[in-house]
């Protein structure tokens, strides 16, 4: 079965429920099976972090159909859009509201003709922070097995492994973390309140959780509620991705971890990678510091200069390139898009700026791609100036976890404005967005942005 | 400014509040802008507004305005 250990477990902390073994399994395949009567097409799981939105999820996987994992608090509109772009079979996690047009009571398509997915798609996961029109990142049913068990491989992760969904499973991350557990029988805690959530630590000592998976923010947050592993006796795991951590906090919290005899891992990776690229063991984290590690098992990375030659000499900087069993297919923008096969070949150009050092750990130290991160999700920094155009002319930069926008000439109350459109248009928190005023912008002799400046005083 | 009043400021400006919100009776994930990304930003302005240091389980612990304003008060800060 893909994915599912015969010891996989899923307990749901809100419910109690525990879902195990052969039951686990027997409850896929019926569902699985439900899945057959469905118009050819993609799926759409707006997956929640409880029974029913893994069992979907598992159930389509089972039964060879298309998954694409979706916000389940995504605004209508925007699903109405996906829906009328990809045509899936049916909407699973729909709730309570009325279909779409087109589609039955129960959100299954009512046109029995649609386009038959590519047989080796699997699962697809929007890409971040696009604004006008979001795509999908294409993982094959490869992709997705040869990176789960890669991941618990350099995680050492057995069936006495016990992991909360401490992310979203619509985020690749957080789907990471769930396929990586259930590949080798270990325990998955559904739980809904997230790392500052008094349910979340109640679960962490209730179920016996082994680990905690975080973005930066979640790095930040735990510093601040000053925790402290010896609380959590079996929590003795803490990886992190999603983002570059400060050094400082990656050396406080590893060295709170190994005094209490765990570990901490930085990795690195990118949705198009189904994501994981690298991991850095916990052992060489002080030596390493800084280095997202070397590439995962059966993956490589290389340095593409800007003559467009590929090396993988120590020491030179240049676009980091991955090759593996993990990357994605490709994009896909449209229903007709859904049956393309392989367009990348197993080569992911990242857009990351970085050097790899002579052991092969790989050094990310900034982008090509005029990219931010907001809490560990991706954000294209030309798409927020476009959205706050109506407040004036504006330059993003990449602050931390945070974006930096500079508007042209507007006051205190104008940039308070322009951060709640962005929150609201990227659906994500209204303080990733530190909109500030300024008095026009500096300028390169080409007369384009010095964002290079601006950087350095965000 | 009453300890009321001050802590409602610091709801309104970390978590960018429009004016219509019953900060009174807000709850821990009650709205969007009060989630986990939030809290965190919340617990860092309550802080800095009266110089205090939360323990972990006040900050899992802070569900409501009301239970923010207690644990303030439980600080020893005063009207």
């Amino acid at each position: 079965m893909m994915l599912l250990h015969a010891g996989a477990r899923l307990h749901d902390a809100a419910t109690g429920e525990v879902i195990a073994g052969a039951d686990l399994g027997q409850r896929v395949q019926e569902q699985a099976k439900a899945f057959a009567d469905l118009p050819p097409g993609v799926l759409f799981a707006r997956i929640s972090p409880d029974v029913a939105g893994v069992l979907g999820y598992l159930a389509a996987l089972e039964a060879g159909r298309a998954v694409a994992l979706l916000d389940p608090a995504q605004d209508r509109d925007v699903l109405d859009g996906l829906i009328a772009r990809f045509r899936p079979a049916a909407v699973l996690g729909a709730g309570e509201g009325d279909p779409p047009p087109g589609y039955r009571e129960n959100w299954v398509r009512a046109d029995a003709e649609g386009v038959v997915p590519h047989e080796d798609l699997a699962v697809l996961l929007p890409t971040s922070g696009s604004t006008g029109n979001p795509k999908f990142v294409r993982l094959s049913r490869q992709a997705i097995a040869a990176n789960a068990e890669a991941i618990a491989e350099v995680l050492g992760i057995d069936e006495n492994e016990v992991a909360p969904t401490s992310l979203p499973l619509h985020y690749s991350y957080g789907m990471s973390v769930l396929n990586s557990h259930l590949v080798r029988g270990a325990t998955v805690v559904l739980e809904n309140s997230g790392v500052v959530g008094r349910g979340f630590w109640d679960a962490v000592t209730r179920y016996g959780v082994t680990s905690l998976a975080g973005v930066p923010y979640h790095y930040e947050m735990l510093r601040r509620m000053r925790f402290d592993p010896a609380k959590y006796p079996t929590l003795r795991t803490l990886t992190q991705a999603g983002g570059r951590l400060r050094p400082e906090l990656i050396t406080e919290f590893h060295t709170k971890m190994t005094e209490a005899g765990g570990r901490m891992f930085v990795m690195y990776g990118q949705t198009e990678a189904g994501p994981r690229m690298s991991t850095l063991p916990s052992e060489r984290l002080d030596e390493k510091l800084g280095s997202v590690g070397p590439a995962l098992p059966g993956g490589m990375f290389s340095i593409r200069a800007e003559d467009g030659t590929e090396i993988t000499e120590p020491g030179v900087t240049g676009e980091v390139v991955y090759r593996g069993p993990n990357v994605m297919m490709g994009y896909a923008e449209s229903e007709a898009e859904l049956s393309l096969g392989d367009v990348t070949g197993g080569e992911l150009v990242t857009g990351d700026l970085g050097h790899l050092d002579a052991d092969g750990y790989l050094f990310v130290t900034g982008r090509i791609k005029r990219i931010g991160k907001v809490f560990g999700n991706r954000v294209s920094l030309d798409d927020l100036e476009q959205i706050v155009k109506a407040h004036g002319a504006a330059a993003a930069v990449p602050a931390g976890d945070k974006v930096v926008i500079w508007l042209d000439g507007a006051d205190k109350d104008t940039c308070k404005a322009a951060a709640k459109l962005l929150a609201e248009t990227l659906h994500l928190h209204v303080t990733g967005f530190d909109v500030r005023g300024s008095d026009g912008f500096p300028l390169l002799p080409s007369g384009k942005i010095d964002y290079r400046s601006l950087e350095a005083r965000a | 400014m009453s300890l009321n009043d001050r802590l409602r400021g610091v709801f309104v400006d970390a978590l960018q509040l429009d004016a219509d919100v019953d900060v009174e009776n807000l709850k821990y994930r009650d709205i969007d802008e009060w989630d986990s990304v939030g809290h965190m930003a919340l617990v860092a302005a309550i802080e800095d507004e009266f110089d205090v240091q939360f323990e972990t389980e006040q900050v899992i612990d802070m569900s409501s305005f009301k239970v923010a304003l207690d644990m303030v008060k439980g600080f020893g800060i005063s009207e």
